[in-house]
């Protein structure tokens, strides 16, 4: 309402102002006619009167309100008969309507003079608020620096209250969000359940109108990066052009915002790049430092068995350390694996290979930990030639052995097995022993889960040989499962999809 | 004549254990911590055979493999983790004589340096032998015949080539590319894809159950070996 006023009164401070030209005009006139100019003079004096009024009044009316005012004025105190509107020499109608049409086309013409030097200005001053933005935006150092010194240029701009909050990476709104007026900027918590994001989404124009505010989305490359907010009033109140002054404040805003992720970005890549070298060094450092000591015990525990008889306790409790240190040893080289594949930049080195020179690996490695088991083998006749990382699916294997062993007896079979499905081979490792529970079954391939059922004093497992196994054969794009077979004893099932031609035929 | 053996190794513990083995076995050693102590005892010491850790702290285990192969044929055998796939593969071709993956038992250790040092002397004694066996599997290089269980054994040409060369280099580790080398000759390219099927069918041949390999014994990223008993 108070703009409203403010207006009412500048129309009638106007108003008076034209008038009181026109009566000053008529003065100078009257001043004319005692000198003994001529009419003519007077004339011009109301048109200089016009043009004054068309020059310091901002609405082209006054104008031709005062061309109008003028033309009266002068029929009614210089042509006779005076002081009347009548006039007795018909010539000056002609007098009248030129007078009227030049002092119209003086006013119009001096009104649009005002405006394009005012249009020019406005946009001087535009061109001057966009760069002094993009200046200032060069120097901040956060997005949170960007977004206050676009708030405050903003609102200085518009004259209104300006706030912009800030979406994170993942396209979250920030926890806080900056507010300006004029000079005074302060942080303010964001409400969570305005649901800023999700509005963006809707859209339709270029920004919606809200109960209080209206909101314009802060575009970047890739997502958007925020969102700017002014009072409804301003924002509905705007002119086109200040619409646009905004578009373009928000675009170079967005700009920087973008700029500023980008440089991060590569930062972090950077950072990650040479933390990835470290942490590869010191898997190396840890995988050697722990390997050569366990060499050592396993040895040196090995050598006390060879000197000592089987009676011997000596020869039981050096077994025990040699034991304990295989399994420690065995800890060591799943948890390096673990680490590689967890970093999930494990480059697989896949080459065709014979399948039963796969398993006789893990069997090999079996023997050495287990030679008092024997494992049963059966393999297709045909050569099967599958495309493998060869180390990695004999850990697999001796995985599974392991596991296998670890849950039967001497006197219980083990079997591996090998077919050749339509495209895929099949590997298959069971045994007869105690199986798994049925509890068990959903989460023997989740890291770290043991079975709850041993007591305490089971064969020990750490719960990593098994999801290891599903790391590795996902890496390959193959699958992996567990059940009970029908006597009782788990059966674990894998694949591995037939990339090259089965050799020979 | 008694054999000297080298030990470098910069593990206290395994050096001990090493060297304990060796003693018993009735063998002369020396030892070494590093690499420049290493290559300070092979130029004033004569040296039978070389106990080789490849992870130096000062020397690369590489590095010495090279310098030692530029004047001296005798045996190296290399010690590495078990990661260390590629390593053990390039000291192979460059002139090691076999491996083993840490943790290694004793009767492990000392069946290699026996096979090295058996190979050593039928070098040096020049004998041309012509007829091996291992298990139920013989060979005679004069009269080109394999049998199994004294029955004789039908071999393609190459199947052939290929058990000789195992069989002459019995117990020891064959990298790849040494077999492809020796058997098809320089140039043909390294077709391993070639060398496993070969290996498969020779394998149907003279293994019970070639999953459960009695002779042939595949080394993972390696190569082959043919069993020594």
């Amino acid at each position: 309402m108070k703009k409203k006023n403010r207006r009412w009164r500048h129309y009638t401070l106007e108003l008076i102002f034209t008038v009181l030209i026109v009566f000053a005009a008529s003065g100078i006139g009257y001043l004319f006619r005692y000198v003994g100019f001529p009419e003519t003079n007077i004339v011009i004096i109301y048109l200089l009167g016009v043009l004054m009024t068309a020059r310091f009044t901002n609405d082209f009316v006054f104008g031709i309100l005062g061309s109008i005012m003028a033309t009266f004025a002068f029929n009614y105190f210089f042509t006779a008969p005076y002081f009347t509107f009548a006039v007795d020499d018909p010539s000056y109608l002609v007098t009248f309507v030129v007078m009227t049409i030049t002092s119209i086309a003086t006013s119009t013409l001096t009104a649009r003079v005002k405006k394009s030097a005012a249009e020019a200005e406005e946009r001087a001053t535009e061109t001057n608020a966009l760069y002094q933005l993009t200046n200032n935006l060069t120097d901040a150092k956060s997005i949170e620096g960007i977004s206050l010194i676009s708030a405050k240029q903003i609102s200085q701009i518009l004259d209104c209250q300006v706030a912009i909050l800030c979406f994170d990476r993942e396209g979250n709104p920030e926890p806080t969000f900056v507010q300006c007026h004029g000079q005074e900027n302060l942080r303010r918590e964001y409400n969570k359940s305005d649901d800023v994001a999700h509005r963006l989404e809707g859209m339709q124009r270029s920004f919606i109108t809200g109960k209080e505010f209206c909101e314009w989305p802060i575009y970047g490359r890739e997502s958007t990066l925020g969102v700017l907010r002014i009072p409804k009033m301003f924002g509905e109140e705007m002119s086109e052009r200040a619409k646009k002054l905004l578009m373009a404040m928000i675009e170079s805003t967005a700009m920087a915002m973008d700029r500023f992720r980008t440089a991060e970005e590569r930062i972090r890549y950077r950072e990650e790049s040479e933390q990835e070298h470290y942490r590869g060094n010191l898997l190396r450092a840890i995988s050697h430092d722990l390997r050569t000591p366990l060499s050592g015990i396993m040895g040196t525990s090995e050598m006390i068995m060879d000197m000592s008889k089987k009676e011997d306790p000596r020869y039981t409790l050096a077994d025990g350390i040699w034991k304990d240190a295989d399994w420690l040893h065995s800890l060591v080289e799943n948890i390096l694996n673990l680490t590689r594949l967890d970093e999930g930049r494990l480059v697989l080195q896949k080459q065709p290979e014979a399948v039963e020179e796969i398993i006789g690996s893990a069997l090999e490695h079996i023997k050495k930990r287990a030679p008092e088991y024997d494992i049963n083998v059966s393999i297709p006749d045909d050569v099967l030639m599958v495309s493998m990382d060869a180390k990695l699916i004999v850990q697999v294997l001796v995985n599974l052995l392991d596991n296998a062993v670890k849950h039967t007896t001497q006197d219980q079979s083990i079997t591996v097995s090998v077919e050749k499905a339509e495209n895929k081979a099949v590997f298959c490792v069971s045994d007869n022993g105690e199986g798994i529970a049925e509890s068990d079954l959903p989460n023997v391939f989740k890291m770290f889960y043991t079975s709850k059922m041993n007591a305490a004093d089971a064969k020990r497992g750490v719960g990593l040989g098994l999801p290891i196994c599903d790391a590795i054969i996902k890496a390959h794009g193959g699958t992996i499962s567990v059940r009970n077979n029908q006597n009782g004893g788990a059966e674990f099932t894998f694949t591995l999809p037939l990339g090259y031609e089965v050799w020979g035929k | 004549m008694n054999v000297k053996i080298l030990v470098i190794e910069d593990d206290a513990q395994i050096r001990s254990f090493i060297c304990y083995s060796l003693h018993a076995e009735g063998y002369d050693y020396l030892t070494a911590q590093n690499g420049t102590s290493a290559m300070n005892t092979l130029v004033s010491e004569q040296i039978d055979l070389i106990l080789l850790d490849l992870g130096l702290p000062d020397i690369d285990g590489i590095d010495i493999i090279k310098k030692v192969r530029e004047w001296a044929e005798m045996p190296i055998i290399v010690v590495s983790a078990r990661d260390q796939d590629k390593e053990k593969a390039h000291a192979l071709d460059l002139g090691a004589d076999d491996y083993l993956t840490k943790p290694f038992s004793a009767t492990e250790l000392l069946a290699r340096i026996r096979v090295a040092l058996r190979h050593l002397y039928r070098q040096n004694g020049n004998q041309t032998q012509s007829m091996f066996s291992v298990g139920d599997l013989c060979i005679d290089l004069e009269k080109h015949t394999v049998r199994l269980n004294e029955n004789e054994l039908h071999t393609t040409p190459m199947e052939y080539s290929l058990l000789s060369l195992l069989f002459k280099n019995q117990g020891k580790v064959l990298t790849t590319a040494a077999i492809l080398r020796e058997i098809y000759g320089v140039g043909y390219g390294n077709d391993t894809q070639a060398l496993r099927a070969l290996m498969a069918g020779l394998r149907r041949k003279i293994e019970k159950n070639p999953a459960k390999p009695r002779y042939i014994i595949t080394e993972i990223g390696v190569g082959y070996r043919l069993a020594d008993e």
